[in-house]
């Protein structure tokens, strides 16, 4: 089993993953959006970094849990096919011809 | 004394509940989806149970890694509907009830089934995604949950065989509660998907008919896999389909599959199937 989310990579990334959780609090999200770099304080350059590209395959080697990134792609309005796009290293568009109804999303 | 009515095994993909929030039911790419789980809502509107046992996980909204519990069982009277990133749904707060939760939690710890116990805590989609699609929400809820809350995202996970001998464990804890009550169980989760790594995307549709050919006639072989085995088959993220593994093991022996509906439009598969 590969990308298996352990308690070795949740140790790791629990700061990472302690920030994007938070996102579920509608004051961290405006925060977030209005003034990143105060809300990402606490994060570390790499993470920051990461945060900021929105570099999903890069957060999940990283350490993030899928279910984190949601939060972060809620709050910026990526939906869940352009995130499973960019961890198969391809587009929303040619990820959705491989899907039997693209529509429904 | 209180009765298992029957069991419902359902998908709890988050979109399910979009498409239910933003009216699709008569959308050609959804209609398939809403069709599916109107012979569970009929079965539900007839046989009125008071109480519906949900199974499901939490999605790091409600619990995070600081503390993530493998099994936690709600004792509130009430829930909130979490906020997972874009505002609580627009459905009422969901009637808990407390008796029943309590009787259940001394009686799965007397049986050893040693849970953690939460309350006065938001609940996410894992529970209310599919609920929507079964049970009326306006002008509120007709019944009560009991939610227990199953790790299937931080590894180590419980192994399947727990999963079905707790359900074995909440049928007795259900049965000897004294107040006259029917129950319904919901297992939640899967079907096939993987939302991570290059394997993003998978489904295995051979093995998720082979699933529900299983958890009907022979859940003890399901329950004899490892979280491995799920994951190969189904995806990292569809082994969460050892939470039907606890609604099939709470049913009568002679429970059997009344109904099924098998729909993969997109990342994951989404299945309904009722048990009675």
């Amino acid at each position: 089993m590969k990308y298996v989310f352990d308690l070795e990579k949740s140790g790791k990334a629990l700061r990472l993953n302690r920030f994007l959780h938070d996102l579920i609090h509608e004051d961290r999200r405006k925060q977030f959006l209005e003034n990143p770099e105060e809300a990402m304080k606490d994060l570390s350059s790499e993470e920051k970094d990461m945060v900021k590209r929105l570099d999903w395959k890069a957060l999940q080697d990283y350490g993030a849990s899928f279910f984190c990134l949601e939060k972060l792609a809620r709050t910026k309005g990526v939906s869940n096919p352009q995130m499973v796009a960019a961890f198969r290293g391809e587009t929303l568009e040619a990820f959705l011809k491989t899907r039997r109804v693209p529509g429904a999303r | 004394m209180a009765r298992i009515i029957g069991g419902i095994g359902t998908s709890h993909v988050p979109t399910i509940g979009m498409a239910f929030d933003k009216a699709k039911h008569e959308d050609p790419d959804w209609k398939p989806l809403f069709k599916g789980y109107e012979p569970v809502a009929k079965w539900l509107a007839e046989k009125k149970p008071d109480v519906l046992f949900f199974c499901f996980n939490d999605h790091a909204t409600t619990f995070f890694f600081d503390h993530y519990p493998t099994f936690a069982l709600g004792v509130s009277a009430e829930y909130r509907i979490a906020d997972e990133g874009v505002g609580s749904r627009k459905i009422p707060n969901l009637q808990g009830h407390a008796g029943l939760s309590r009787h259940i939690a001394g009686s799965l710890v007397d049986d050893e089934f040693d849970l953690a116990i939460f309350q006065d805590l938001p609940l996410d989609h894992g529970l209310h995604s599919p609920l929507t699609l079964m049970w009326p929400s306006k002008p509120d809820w007709p019944g009560r949950v009991v939610p227990l809350v199953v790790n299937v995202l931080q590894h180590p996970l419980p192994k399947p065989k727990r999963c079905f001998a707790l359900g074995k464990a909440i049928r007795k804890a259900i049965e000897s509660y004294p107040e006259d009550l029917k129950v319904a169980m919901v297992g939640t989760g899967g079907l096939s998907h993987q939302m991570i790594g290059e394997r993003a995307g998978f489904n295995n549709e051979k093995w998720d008919l082979e699933f529900l050919d299983l958890i009907d006639r022979d859940p003890e072989r399901l329950a004899a896999m490892t979280i491995q085995d799920f994951a190969e088959r189904g995806g990292n993220e569809g082994a969460e389909v050892i939470m039907w593994l606890i609604m099939r093991g709470a049913l009568a022996p002679t429970a059997r599959k009344v109904h099924q509906n098998y729909y993969l439009p997109m990342t994951t598969a989404m299945a309904v199937a009722l048990f009675e």
